[in-house]
């Protein structure tokens, strides 16, 4: 008897219809990537913490207003024309809906007034893969948000912010970051996780940006050395970027395809196959190498210990399908080292002040993830040409990046600067930005005023006023 | 529902009798009462099984041009709303004492009515 019933059991499961399988395959792939979008809110809130704590008092609020309202403007221009970008401009030039190209179905699914761009019962998966797309795009934008702080306008942030998270990115994006990219197809480019696609091209952005802002006023004293402004809060920035981890497994899960009808159930961007596990445990391990890189080439500091973390994690993101776990956690360890060089170097060398490392842990670690899996995983195959990776085609690709990156974000803000839209005026810098801005006198509590110092090139601490004062008077902005 | 409570535009059907229960019910529904209001309606071109790109209706692509424009204004607008916001400030800030004579006033600062 119960033969016979195991038996029916198994002729009813045997008869269960494709189509059933496959619709809950789509509803298993809807609700992952929801789960991930919500998860990666807490990036956001973590920029807002780390970008706050690093800033001085009286421009707190107003660097905390800049992270959120990146929502404000970022999230309907990804909607109107990011989302176009990415899908119609994968071959390398504009195609349309009725191309023969076969990313064409891709590009319909990206024009704003598409049937599967808004409710439509017959399309679970190109809303909820958007919103995750989205959820890259406010963070690229960030990523620039920290090093700008305390002397751009907000309203130039929102600009640059649009012209970065919703076309510079997702332009590099579907060029070498899809499975229809020329770069992908034709030179087996490989950033699987997007250290370069994301945040090595932010971190361009971000450059060029800075050499039109100018650093802070008495940021650097008359013979060029660098002064330190002191965070207000380092504990909230610690908090911060402890957040944006945890955001950032959303992050690299979101950057797979779900494919759950087909063995092992998960493809990288580029369709290749690989796991969720494999992901995860780069990522961790990439988080161990680079605090331990971090601590101990910048001597225990405890702020580049915490970046270097995000920077050993963003080093072994292009291979993170790939890479084995010890390979991630020696390649965080010397990247983070790296970033901790370099973003000194960019800070006393260069003169660039760039008020959280931003273009160190995000622009060098970007391209230096991109270069290693050119020589760690050459000969890898990627996509679906599976056409081998290599150093000559992660060249071409971060060739293609750091250009797009660099020259968008130094003619954007050059413009900017022409117009007299991009810096607020040095008396509201000295004054800070809160007071003109927010009347924070409004909306915070009372608490003791705290005359404000800075630190000079030789480690001594100082009242800020007149060093600041004498510095506006010196310095044409 | 009748009444003066009833804001349906008129385009809206309520079709009686239809295969609601089949299996694509809900769409069905949705077609059904929907199908005359192709364009503005949240659920109008969006709601069907229909070819892709038959959501381009005239309405539904004026209804998207205006978000665009609007997101563009909004743009422009806070540039320079923000912009007279600190040239005013900074004109305030300069006719006031100068910083060098004191910390300049933290956010929340006692006595600072600024």
């Amino acid at each position: 008897m119960i033969d016979v019933l195991i038996a029916q059991v198994a002729n009813l499961r045997d008869a269960a219809p494709a189509q059933g399988l496959t619709q809950d395959s789509v509803v298993l792939g809807e609700q992952f990537y929801f789960f991930t979008v919500i998860l990666m809110w807490l990036i956001h809130a973590g920029f807002m913490s780390y970008e706050t704590g690093i800033a001085r008092k009286k421009n707190a609020l107003a660097t905390a207003m800049k992270n959120i309202l990146t929502i404000a403007v970022v999230t309907p221009s990804f909607y109107y024309f990011g989302w176009w970008i990415y899908n119609c401009n994968q071959p390398g030039l504009p195609i349309g809906p009725n191309s023969t190209d076969f990313t064409a179905a891709a590009c319909q699914g990206g024009i704003p007034w598409s049937d599967a761009f808004g409710p439509n019962l017959g399309n679970n998966i190109n809303l909820i893969f958007f919103l995750a797309f989205l959820l890259f795009s406010w963070t690229t934008a960030s990523i620039m948000s920290g090093a700008i702080i305390e002397r751009a306008r907000l309203t130039a942030y929102l600009v640059l912010a649009v012209i970065l998270g919703s076309a510079v990115w997702i332009l590099d994006a579907a060029w070498g970051w899809s499975a229809g990219g020329w770069l992908t197809l034709r030179f087996g480019f490989h950033d699987s996780i997007a250290s370069g696609v994301v945040h090595g091209v932010a971190g361009a952005f971000t450059l060029g940006v800075l050499f039109n802002l100018g650093p802070r006023i008495g940021k650097y004293t008359r013979e060029g050395l660098a002064r330190q402004f002191r965070p207000h809060n380092l504990h909230m920035t610690l908090l911060g970027l402890m957040l944006i981890f945890t955001g950032f497994y959303a992050f690299y899960g979101a950057c797979l395809v779900i494919s759950s009808t087909a063995f092992p159930g998960w493809a990288n961007i580029y369709l290749s196959p690989t796991t969720l596990g494999s992901i995860t445990m780069v990522i961790t391990m990439g988080f161990a190498g680079g605090f331990t890189g971090g601590y101990f080439a910048s001597r225990g500091d405890p702020f580049w210990t915490v970046s270097g973390g995000l920077a050993g994690v963003i080093s072994v993101s292009a291979g993170a399908d790939i890479y084995a776990p010890t390979l991630a956690y020696l390649l965080a360890i010397a990247s983070a080292a790296i970033a901790v060089y370099a973003g000194n170097w960019i800070e006393k060398s260069m003169r660039v002040d760039d008020a959280v490392g931003a273009v160190a842990v995000h622009g060098v670690m970007g391209f230096l993830g991109i270069l290693w899996v050119g020589v760690f995983a050459a000969g890898y195959p990627t996509g679906v040409n599976n056409v081998d990776s290599s150093i000559g085609g992660q060249l071409i690709g971060m060739a293609t990046f750091l250009p797009l990156g660099f020259l968008s974000g130094w003619v954007a803000s050059f413009i900017m600067k022409a117009l007299g839209i991009l810096r607020v005026p040095p008396e509201v810098e000295l004054m800070g930005l809160d007071v003109a801005e927010y009347e924070p006198n409004l909306y915070l509590p009372e608490v003791a005023v705290v005359t404000e110092q800075l630190v000079e090139p030789d480690g001594t601490p100082v009242d800020a006023a007149v060093v600041l004062q004498t510095a506006r008077d010196e310095v044409v902005v | 529902m009748p009444g003066i409570i009833n804001s349906a535009p008129d385009c809206i059907t309520h079709a009686e009798g239809g295969e609601k229960y089949a299996k694509d019910g809900a769409d069905f529904i949705l077609q059904a009462n929907y199908q005359d209001c192709a364009g503005i309606m949240t659920f109008g071109p969006g709601s069907t099984y229909g070819e892709d790109g038959s959501g381009a209706d005239t309405l539904y692509m004026i209804l998207t041009w205006l978000g665009i424009v609007v997101m563009l204004v909004v743009l422009v607008a806070w540039v320079l709303y923000e912009n007279r916001r600190l040239v005013t400030a900074a004109l305030g800030f300069g006719a006031d004492e100068s910083p060098a004579g004191g910390p300049p006033p933290q956010p929340g600062g006692v006595g600072d009515s600024r």
